[in-house]
């Protein structure tokens, strides 16, 4: 179930406009996976992400993998 | 020399286990006492703390006994298959827990009980380094870019309407002090 308005490359934008770089953003990703795993994979799907893609981004967000 | 109880002790393992391990021929006892109980001596101890390393990374106890045969390249092997294997239960337990969470996601849902709520939010974006300030601009950006998108994401976690209402005006201000 994804949202009205926004996709992943507005999100994207809008971290982008305040200032946050790819590290930071990534960092942000990390954060997100340690602390609140569920809460981060319903955020991502409620961006409108495919499944595959959210697996993909929690995997490398718990450092599972190199980005 | 060690007998079974104290093997036992140190390793945190059941006496039954370490009888197991010596019918499989993992870990042999070097030798008995006079009354038959097992005896442990250091290469054995030295070999139970290389058991209990792959034992912990979850190696199949078969492939332990292969690996400290001593074909060094073996061990390779097994960490990597089964470093493979986890990878793809966790990718497995991924997909089930995104599919549950779209399931559970229902309008009628509380605030508190939400995956994701107002004040989880707020936490990560502090430990992410984004201060007050930050967090404003980053409102006004968000209203500037998709005011749809932005209240449907205050809507998301939970926030009740009066509450988006003001956000979102103080990030319509916040952007016109901007311009």
């Amino acid at each position: 179930m994804s949202n009205n308005g926004i996709n992943k490359d507005q999100w994207v934008a809008l971290f982008e406009e305040i200032g946050l770089g790819e590290s930071a953003m990534k960092k942000w990703h990390e954060l997100f996976e340690a602390r609140h795993p569920q809460g981060h994979a319903s955020f991502l799907s409620w961006l409108g992400i495919s499944e595959e893609e959210i697996s993909q981004i929690r995997d490398w967000s718990s450092g599972n993998q190199a980005r | 020399m060690w007998t079974i109880g104290r093997m036992s002790r140190h390793f945190a393992l059941s006496r039954s286990t370490l009888l197991y391990y010596d019918e499989i021929d993992l870990l042999n006892p070097s030798g008995r006492d006079l009354n038959g109980y097992r005896l442990y001596g250091p290469e054995e101890r030295a070999r139970m703390e290389r058991i209990t390393v792959l034992r912990e990374a979850g190696v199949p106890l078969k492939k332990i006994r292969r690996v400290l045969a001593g074909d060094a390249s073996k061990i390779q092997t097994v960490l990597e298959q089964r470093l493979s294997h986890i990878n793809r239960e966790i990718g497995a337990l991924r997909t089930q827990q995104s599919l549950i969470l779209r399931l559970l996601q229902t309008p009628a849902s509380q605030q508190g009980g939400r995956v994701m709520n107002k004040d989880r939010w707020v936490e990560i974006l502090d430990a992410a380094g984004i201060d007050d300030a930050g967090k404003w601009e980053w409102h006004a950006a968000f209203e500037r870019l998709s005011p749809d998108g932005h209240q449907d994401f205050l809507e998301s976690l939970g926030i009740d309407a009066e509450e988006i209402r003001s956000i979102r005006h103080w990030s319509r201000q916040a952007s016109d002090h901007q311009e």
